[in-house]
């Protein structure tokens, strides 16, 4: 037993891993913003250009009730925002990394870990906004913001199993991107990010549940928003279900990936 | 020259590599869907066949072949970017980096971010690469473009920085995969040159890809030729040169 910890400790402490992953990661996340006139500011204006659009549509066109209704969309925003970023970048992320994995001793799952990461500061850099802003509002914190890591590492799993899959299929079909476009489209009309939950009446509220970010968010808004203890049922499925996908995309990626690397 | 009990570094068993190819390849949902009914016959090529090979830490190995002879897919199999087929065994038990003409960096980002990717992933630590750096621009003569995104370098350029890069971040084994052209002055010639020759008192390890069969009878303690997948024969540089013309002639 104490033989397999030290195993595991191993795999990524004692040597130059961790360093090797935030290198990478910074680099791409460098790469993203620094070549922009704007630099960084775009992790900033994108967000709060959102915000502003879905904001006015919703209170132009629905009489909400939700209190606090810009934060109830900016906690959705921020998931969905690294949900879209990072598996867009995951998709290719087999070829944009074919110069290391061609080259060098590089283990795959470095490279997606780093690319996850990579898209993974944009949700830091957006929580902290949140919570600059939402000192003008009527919000307050407690213990409970101590599950909130918790839940970004839940949804951080499940991101990076979409990407072992999302880059995999991309071997055989060359258009995934356009596809995957109208599927993000639809994920995000049908999770309740930009409208209010209470829309669904009460019998349905299940089929909410079918998004495979909802629980996440829900549970996320609970902390963020409403400074309620998480609902420790949706966390647990919601482990569950991100584990299974990760270690079956881990086995997809491991039989898969390197087809990428022969079809040129 | 090699002790008989000097470490093996890479080996392959029952190596083979056949590559499932069909006629026309349908990558898009579109192609797919259209020509779901059409035949597009599967033709299978045999890249590799059945090689089996040691090499040891130290030896300056050359693998030699016409254009096609699987030359490179070789190389692919030793640094794991291509599994073999079933039954076949690769190995390599020491850090590598495979040096192609230009390849191996992210054209969009600056050498010295490109410089502290490879490094790190060879196994140094940020310190030790700090320290290193300047050896390394120094070495690939490059002090003015330190922070030029690599795409606006020359192939010599790239060359270069790749070959310093190995030598200084400590690549145990070098995988040259036709990576000395006619790229690279006098001067740089003879730094190569006396890395090479102390190749073998820090006990690094070569495989060179080349058709510049000078070069491999300079260097090489052993040589691989291959002819359409087949190993035909491994042995001192002579022989093997011999046998590669004695085929060239057959063939023309």
């Amino acid at each position: 037993m104490a033989q397999i910890l030290k195993k595991t400790y191993n795999l990524f402490f004692n040597n130059n891993r961790l360093q090797r992953i935030w290198i990478l990661a910074k680099t791409d996340f460098k790469q993203r913003y620094y070549g922009s006139s704007l630099g960084l500011l775009w992790a900033l204006i994108n967000p709060l250009c959102q915000l502003v659009i879905y904001y006015s549509v919703f209170t132009l066109i629905f009489q909400g009730s939700v209190p606090n209704f810009a934060l109830y969309i900016f906690s959705g925003l921020i998931l969905w925002m690294f949900f879209t970023e990072a598996t867009k970048k995951g998709i290719h992320v087999l070829n944009s990394k074919r110069y290391l994995l061609e080259n060098i001793p590089i283990n795959k799952f470095d490279i997606y870990l780093s690319s996850g990461i990579s898209a993974f500061l944009g949700v830091l850099f957006n929580i902290l906004i949140f919570f600059i802003v939402s000192i003008f509002f009527d919000i307050k914190y407690s213990y409970n913001l101590l599950f909130l890591p918790l839940i970004l590492i839940n949804l951080f799993i499940f991101v990076l199993s979409v990407t072992f899959f999302l880059s995999t299929i991309y071997i055989y079909i060359r258009d995934l991107d356009h596809i995957w476009d109208i599927l993000l489209l639809a994920g995000l009309w049908t999770i309740p990010i930009i409208w209010d939950q209470a829309f669904v009446i009460n019998k349905l509220q299940f089929l909410l549940y079918l998004h495979p970010l909802t629980g996440i968010l829900i549970n996320i808004r609970e902390i963020l928003l409403y400074d309620t203890f998480p609902d420790l049922f949706i966390l647990f499925y919601d482990f569950v279900y991100s584990l299974l996908l990760f270690f079956t995309g881990l086995f997809f990626v491991n039989k898969f990936s390197h087809k990428a690397l022969e079809m040129v | 020259m090699l002790n008989a009990d000097t470490k093996i570094v890479i080996k392959l068993e029952n190596v083979n590599k056949t590559f499932h190819i069909r006629e026309k390849r349908y990558l898009t949902v579109r192609d797919r869907v259209y020509n779901i009914f059409k035949p597009n016959p599967k033709r299978k090529i045999y890249a590799l066949k059945n090689i089996n090979l040691e090499i040891k830490k130290g030896e300056f190995f050359g693998i030699i072949g016409k254009n096609g002879s699987g030359k490179s897919v070789l190389i692919h199999i030793m640094t794991g970017a291509y599994p073999p087929d079933k039954k076949g065994k690769a190995e390599i038990n020491e850090k590598f980096m495979r040096l192609s003409l230009g390849l191996g960096f992210n054209p969009e980002i600056s050498a010295r971010q490109n410089i502290y990717i490879n490094a790190s992933i060879l196994g140094l630590p940020l310190k030790v690469i700090a320290g290193k750096f300047d050896e390394i621009i120094q070495f690939a003569e490059l002090e003015d473009f330190v922070d030029t995104p690599i795409k606006y370098f020359s192939t010599g350029m790239k060359i270069r920085l790749s070959f310093s890069i190995a030598v200084h971040a400590e690549a145990d084994i070098f995988l040259m995969d036709e990576f000395f052209g006619a790229v690279g002055d006098e001067k740089f010639k003879e730094k190569t040159n006396k890395v090479f020759k102390s190749t073998f008192i820090e006990g690094k390890t070569v495989v060179l890809v080349s058709h510049d069969l000078n070069t491999i009878k300079k260097y090489c303690n052993r040589v691989l030729l291959l002819h359409y997948g087949v190993p035909v024969m491994i042995d001192k540089p002579e022989p093997v040169i011999q046998k590669y013309h004695e085929l060239l002639e057959v063939n023309t």
